[in-house]
């Protein structure tokens, strides 16, 4: 049974993290002018993480991210907009979303001459905004 | 002998004296001073009107908008009592428009229309003001701009086009039903010019829009993906059940083994994946609806709209027509 939990877990993790979720050290994106102030106090505890990741991880791992802004990026700037609690909710459901359907779907961008997939946050929060 | 001596010295003493004025007049006078640079030939500048006004046409046309609303603007300061005043501030008005400066545009159209009242370019500053503002994406303000035309305007005409113009207003915003009110206040002897028989036809089609239900797709993601499922996301779908599935099933399994802490942090994980696949459905299904309205409105726009704008870069107004073969 042990066996059959340590697979499942790695497929989990092969899911979120093998899809490029969270690869690409952030691209700055203009939509973090826009954070709210008060919010980002609040998500401050989790943005740390993301800046570890970001700073550390991703500059070593690479900038593979298929979606513009980067998921890392995209979750500290949802994070920021909307506190920690519906930052985290947005930023899980990038990453189920990043590389998939959404490269169809969405309007393309080219960054340094790379083809990504335009999903900032407004393209996610503006029917409640 | 004695009094002729006195005399030729007396003489002596007022030629010596003279010429010493004389040289000294030469000297010092500096419009006589001999000097290597010119004089200056002609020290003043005079602006006419129509020079001033000539040369703010030419920036304007050879598109140096900032430049050319400074220009209009020194028109209008220095030949305040000219007749082109007005077409002068409706210019000023435009170079910040067409500079995509939409609030300096606003303000300057509006310093016209409080100006002047109910003339050719106070009427389009109105419709200007309404554009920069459909511009800045205030629909609101846009409306309430061309609803005051319409009250303080006595011309049936300028009534009617206001009401075309809020008409695409609310067809921009999707309010179809709004959109319909407004082209109906349209008066029977434009109808045809609006051409409101094809439009009414075209808005007609506006209730076969796909469309997804979000209420519904949140709903359906409580067994996670099917909500993505519902909205065509399919890839999704799969990696938001099999990722929900597996992390419910790896908290259960660790909680059943006694590991409360792995458990918790799978479970924590777990609820943002969870609630993010909820999220993520309804979202999708807004998406989706913006998208598919956002195409009917383009279709719409690029068929059936009559261009009504005044030509931008000349003085003229143009109304043509466009239709689809």
């Amino acid at each position: 049974m042990n066996k059959l939990f340590y697979f499942i877990l790695f497929l989990i993790v092969l899911a979120a993290f093998g899809t490029n979720a969270f690869a690409g050290k952030g691209v700055k994106s203009d939509h973090l002018k826009a954070a709210n102030g008060d919010k980002a106090k609040k998500g401050d505890t989790l943005l740390f993480p993301i800046k570890i990741y970001q700073d550390y991880i991703s500059s070593a791992d690479g900038d593979r991210c298929p979606s513009y802004p980067t998921c890392s990026q995209y979750c500290s700037e949802a994070i920021k907009k909307h506190g920690a609690f519906l930052g985290w909710i947005m930023c899980s459901d990038r990453l189920i979303r990043d590389g998939r359907d959404e490269t169809r779907l969405s309007d393309p961008v080219w960054i340094n001459g790379k083809k990504r997939t335009y999903d900032p946050v407004s393209n996610n929060d503006f029917w409640w905004q | 002998m004695i009094i002729m001596q006195t005399r030729n010295t007396h003489s002596a003493c007022l030629l010596f004296a003279l010429a010493c004025f004389i040289s000294l007049f030469f000297a010092v006078s500096p419009s006589f001073a001999v000097s290597d640079v010119p004089p200056p030939t002609n020290p003043l500048m005079v602006l006419s009107a129509d020079k001033q006004f000539q040369y703010a046409q030419d920036l304007f046309s050879a598109k140096d908008y900032s430049t050319a609303s400074g220009e209009y603007k020194r028109f209008v300061y220095f030949f305040p009592k000219d007749r082109r005043v007005e077409f002068a501030m409706y210019q000023i008005g435009m170079s910040h428009f067409l500079g995509g400066h939409y609030q300096e545009a606003v303000s300057a159209f509006k310093k016209l229309a409080e100006q002047y009242f109910d003339t050719e370019y106070s009427i389009k500053s109105y419709y200007r003001i309404s554009e920069a503002y459909i511009q800045m994406k205030d629909f609101e303000q846009a409306l309430i701009d061309l609803n005051n035309l319409v009250t303080i305007s006595h011309n049936q005409d300028v009534k009617d086009e206001a009401f075309y113009r809020m008409g695409w207003i609310y067809i921009e915003t999707a309010s179809w039903d709004e959109a319909r009110r407004y082209f109906n206040k349209i008066s029977a002897r434009n109808r045809r010019k609006f051409e409101l028989e094809k439009l009414s036809a075209a808005l007609e089609k506006e209730t076969a829009i796909p469309h997804k239900n979000p209420k519904l797709a949140g709903f359906l993601s409580i067994v996670p993906g099917a909500g993505y499922l519902y909205c065509g996301r399919y890839q999704d779908a799969l990696i938001a059940f099999l990722l929900n599935g597996g992390l419910i099933y790896a908290a259960y399994e660790s909680f059943d083994k006694g590991q409360s802490a792995l458990g918790g942090v799978i479970s924590f994980v777990e609820f943002g994946f969870y609630s993010g696949n909820i999220y993520g459905a309804i979202s999708s299904a807004h998406k989706y609806n913006r998208k598919n309205t956002g195409q009917f409105i383009q279709h719409l726009k690029e068929n059936i709209k009559i261009n009504l704008s005044a030509d931008m870069r000349n003085q003229g107004v143009t109304l043509s027509l466009q239709w689809s073969f």
